[in-house]
């Protein structure tokens, strides 16, 4: 099984960023957390996550604009130079409540907070895919 | 005016008729007139003693009245002549003009009995002067019994000289000279008719039409002194006279006119609709006054300046000439700036000012009302905007709060579940379960949630959000022109709850294949169209969901229609504006 060093977790409820953290770290992820868009922005340049799990309503912001500045700040996922990191979208919502926003962003994917699993995050990862919403 | 007064007008009035008539019968000399003749006189003076008592009746202050009343007078001296004695006789002789004097008179004082100048007083002088002064001069040196008169000839007392040739000679020079003196009556009449504006005008255009046949007969009278035009004697002595008649008879035509223009006052209005705006009612009534530049100027409490219905300032301080203000009983200031002419048709002018009064209160008391519905309006709209904004803070506390924790929760089952599995069946099944009981739990919140308020409406505007309703719509449901900007908040959340409430009656009532959402944008509102093929007879009565989504589309100052004819399908239309 090939590990991710690091993952990000942007969450504004500290509850939930406990529990993903012990998923993702059962999945052998070094996991450091942000609240707000601001801290993430912080964290993603001290730490070059590869995985960033974003929650799309932040105190701050929101979960599209983070997406698109750390893309703009990173360069394109499979871009040449450094690579950006995989930002997979969360929300207690549903990817319909969104619309077209979330194909419109930079994210690779979304996945609805009731459904974090290792595995599907994997699917973003290993497979590269990112269309694939788990089933 | 003074009733002694009237009375005593009348008495003499009727006595002198009553007495020209006699002397032309009884003392006719050298008998009866012509019939035609007494006819004439007779209502020539009829004509000018009767409009003299009703334009001095009329307008007191004026002295139209005893100008035609001296007309009326003067017109009656030269038929003393019938009166068999030296002195009348003497006296009809040398008044023998003295009328045409008070003509000229009367026709540089039209229409109120006012002389506008020194021009018009020194032209009025010497047509005096040389009224009185020609027949006089002439007389001196006239001998009735001398030429041609028979013995019953009354003496003529201004006699000097017997000069038939003097006499002669005196009358053909003056008669010449009297041309250029009518000529400048008339050239002034039609300087003052050249001046008159608003009101004025329609009497100085009556008295053009009346100094043609005066100054017409009164020439003739003169040229029949100097040229033979004998043939044409009874045309000129006993029927002209008739045109004579003319000035009384069009100021009382005028007079009719004034009355008639306060009926026209009250039926412009009266034909208004209820409470019509004040520059309508400012156009009703310089029609009905005959004064085009007529203003309606209004003060509103604590400004300073009065305003017209154009917008532009009045001051009424310094009004153009000719022009005069009147206040109108309102309670707030208004008045009506209006040709100064207008003063001499008092009554005119307090029936326009009592109507315009009535029509402004009427126009204040819709204003106030239109106020008052604005404002109800107004707190409709944001009566609805609090319920939406509260329905959207709803919303967005549920997945903050509960659908987070329970989010939260469900991870904490599945963690807990992946670690049981295996080590203990019984327990993984059980926190399986349990985690199906959170899923569900989540996913019922979500859709009490997005029945309270659609996220997708605030997150992408009405088309993302129009799009998610078709794609739960169990009727098979078609998207046209949905436009892709945003719009204000209400606006967005009026148009979907329009669609949303028309999808869920189709898939409920309308037993339809299929349906089809239309929403346009149009000249600054927006069209929503919801149609499907079912079979209709939706009606929009109270209680039915359409009477709450009309409601909801007049908050935001539209308006819904349902064409829903039994088995002929259904269709709802929203209008709504969109600033």
């Amino acid at each position: 099984m090939r590990t991710w060093p690091t993952a990000l977790v942007v969450d504004d409820h500290e509850g939930f960023r406990a529990f993903a953290r012990l998923i993702l770290e059962s999945a052998g992820f070094a996991v450091t957390e942000a609240a707000t868009g601001a801290e993430a922005a912080t964290a993603a340049a001290a730490t070059s996550p590869q995985l960033v799990l974003l929650d799309i309503q932040l105190p701050d912001t929101d979960g599209f604009e983070v997406a698109r500045r750390l893309t703009a700040a990173q360069g394109q996922p499979g871009g040449r130079g450094q690579p950006g990191p995989v930002i997979v979208l969360t929300s207690t919502r549903e990817a319909s409540d969104y619309g077209g926003r979330i194909a419109a962003s930079p994210a690779a994917g979304f996945l609805p907070k009731d459904q974090l699993s290792a595995r599907a995050l994997r699917g973003y990862l290993d497979g590269g895919g990112l269309n694939g919403e788990p089933a | 005016m003074n009733p002694r007064l009237r009375a005593a007008l009348i008495a003499a009035a009727l006595a002198t008729i009553t007495f020209q008539l006699v002397t032309f019968y009884v003392n006719g000399w050298p008998g009866p007139p012509a019939p035609l003749f007494v006819v004439s006189a007779t209502v020539v003076l009829a004509a000018y003693l009767g409009t003299g008592i009703i334009a001095w009746q009329r307008h007191p202050a004026d002295k139209i009245g005893l100008l035609f009343t001296l007309t009326g007078y003067a017109w009656f001296l030269p038929q003393l002549l019938s009166l068999h004695y030296a002195v009348p006789f003497t006296i009809a002789n040398g008044a023998a003009f003295l009328y045409q004097g008070c003509l000229g008179h009367l026709g540089l004082a039209w229409p109120y009995g006012k002389l506008r100048g020194r021009a018009d007083r020194i032209v009025v002088a010497v047509n005096y002067a040389w009224n009185i002064a020609s027949p006089i001069a002439a007389n001196l040196f006239w001998n009735p019994r001398a030429t041609g008169c028979s013995a019953a000839c009354p003496a003529n007392l201004l006699l000097i000289d017997d000069s038939p040739r003097l006499y002669q000679d005196i009358g053909q020079i003056t008669t010449l000279l009297s041309f250029p003196v009518t000529a400048a009556v008339i050239a002034l009449i039609v300087v003052h008719w050249r001046r008159s504006r608003g009101y004025a005008r329609r009497a100085m255009n009556a008295l053009i039409w009346v100094s043609i046949p005066v100054a017409g007969y009164i020439t003739v009278l003169n040229l029949a002194d100097v040229v033979d035009l004998s043939r044409y004697n009874v045309l000129i002595y006993q029927v002209g006279p008739l045109l004579l008649a003319a000035p009384p008879v069009a100021y009382l035509a005028a007079a009719m006119t004034a009355r008639r223009a306060r009926g026209a006052v009250s039926s412009a209005l009266v034909s208004m609709e209820p409470g019509p705006h004040p520059a309508k009612l400012r156009d009703a009534l310089a029609r009905a006054l005959g004064d085009p530049a007529l203003q309606l100027a209004a003060r509103t409490a604590g400004a300073a300046a009065f305003t017209d219905t154009d917008g532009a300032t009045v001051d009424l301080a310094s009004l153009p000439a000719g022009r005069m203000v009147t206040p109108l009983d309102t309670p707030g200031e208004a008045v009506l700036v209006h040709d100064a002419e207008l003063r001499h048709e008092p009554e005119l002018i307090r029936v326009a000012a009592a109507a315009a009064s009535l029509a402004l209160e009427h126009a204040r008391l819709q204003a106030e009302i239109q106020v008052q519905l604005d404002q109800v309006r107004a707190s409709r709209a944001r009566i609805v905007e609090a319920g939406d904004a509260e329905r959207r803070r709803l919303e967005r506390d549920l997945h903050d709060g509960a659908q987070q924790r329970l989010v939260t929760l469900s991870l904490a089952i599945g963690i807990a579940r992946d670690r049981a599995a295996g080590a203990d069946p019984d327990l993984e099944a059980l926190l399986e379960s349990a985690s199906k009981e959170a899923r569900a739990a989540i996913a019922e919140l979500r859709e009490l949630a997005r029945g309270i308020h659609p996220a997708v409406l605030t997150q992408t505007g009405l088309e993302g959000a129009i799009q998610a309703l078709v794609e739960r719509s169990p009727v098979t449901t078609q998207v046209r022109d949905v436009p892709a900007g945003r719009f204000p908040a209400q606006v967005e959340a009026t148009a979907y709850f329009v669609v949303s409430e028309a999808l869920a009656n189709v898939a409920k009532h309308a037993q339809a294949s299929a349906a089809v959402v239309t929403v346009r944008e149009q000249a600054g509102r927006l069209e929503v169209e919801v149609s499907d093929d079912g079979v209709g007879g939706a009606q929009a009565g109270s209680g039915s969901g359409l009477a709450g989504l009309a409601d909801r589309v007049a908050s935001v100052g539209g308006s819904l229609t349902v064409h829903s004819p039994p088995g002929g399908g259904t269709r709802l239309q929203a209008v709504i504006p969109c600033p």
